[in-house]
């Protein structure tokens, strides 16, 4: 599995130090809020238990599930809601924690959904920022953890093909890994 | 001929099927703006770049889409290198003749790896 990773972007120890960067900001941010965290499965749910457990106030934290583009799931065409959250967030503040933010396509439409629903307040935390790739320019983000260059990364969540989330660490995958799926796929 | 006003050359505001696509990675791609609710428009208008001496157009740039709710334009280039580069001087004089204009460009490797954080394997090999 590790024979697969080119080399470690961010380490544990990085990702460690800078979630809890970002959860004293946020504890300051929301001192009294009450904040609703609400994560997208599966790729967020590491850095959302991070970050909850360094954050020094009481808070809530839900989960919400789409269909991913290219999925089985993802027939109709159109992205869906698989799992919606269990608690209204109308009046609440809430943070809409991610994994990555890339293209901003699927914040974008989380943002969309989410807003609807009225909030008082509503915030992106991003663990990782890809802006190179940015389609929705506009995607304002309150908290991001690093702002990483444009490679393919797997790890702490992030996974390609379903493997590699369970990685500690952040690692670029190796171009050959990518190129022998695709050559699979083709065949 | 002054270089601020675009041609319009037809928008084409349309369900993906019905728009007839130069390439296969611009099907793609219009497939996953379709995903997330993002309005688009297929080539709806020529940059010119260049006149010659009576005011024609001998150079234009036809970025792939339009994003009207983002007011961006988006390239995809799947193209090999020297290719590439005449495409990255066609964008240089578009900024300069068109300021006020936002144009993205997507290269080959990008649009691969987007299309491989999809599970779009196949797809990407094209």
């Amino acid at each position: 599995m590790r024979s697969d990773i080119r080399e470690i972007l961010l380490d544990r120890e990085q990702i460690a130090v800078r979630v809890r960067e970002l959860a004293a900001e946020i504890s300051r941010d929301y001192a009294g809020r009450n904040p609703l965290f609400v994560s997208v499965l599966k790729g967020a749910v590491y850095f959302l238990t991070d970050l909850s457990r360094a954050v020094e106030m009481p808070l809530e934290i839900d989960f919400m599930a789409i269909t991913r583009y290219g999925s089985a799931r993802a027939q109709s065409g159109v992205v869906r809601l698989i799992k919606d959250l269990d608690v209204e967030i109308t009046g609440r503040d809430v943070l809409l924690v991610e994994d990555i933010i890339d293209t901003g396509l699927t914040a974008g439409y989380l943002i969309r959904l989410l807003q609807a629903r009225s909030p008082s307040t509503l915030r992106i935390c991003t663990l990782l920022d890809r802006p190179y790739r940015r389609i929705l320019e506009t995607l304002e983000i309150g908290y991001r953890g690093f702002e990483i260059p444009d490679r393919f990364v797997v790890g702490y969540g992030l996974d390609y093909r379903e493997q590699y989330r369970h990685l500690p660490f952040i690692g670029v995958l190796k171009d050959e890994v990518l190129r022998e799926a695709a050559s699979a796929a083709d065949a | 001929m002054g270089g601020t006003n675009p041609a319009v050359k037809g928008s084409r505001s349309a369900p993906t099927g019905a728009v007839h696509f130069a390439h296969q990675s611009e099907a793609e791609f219009a497939k996953i703006l379709d995903f997330y609710g993002i309005r688009w428009e297929y080539e709806p208008r020529a940059f010119p770049l260049r006149w010659d001496d009576e005011g024609r157009a001998t150079e234009s740039f036809n970025p792939d889409f339009y994003l009207p709710d983002l007011d961006l334009y988006i390239e995809l280039t799947t193209l090999k290198q020297s290719l590439v580069t005449k495409k990255n001087r066609k964008l240089r004089r578009l900024r300069e003749l068109y300021p006020g204009v936002h144009v993205k460009i997507f290269y080959g490797r990008d649009f691969r790896q987007l299309l491989l954080k999809y599970g779009r394997e196949s797809a990407a090999a094209l």
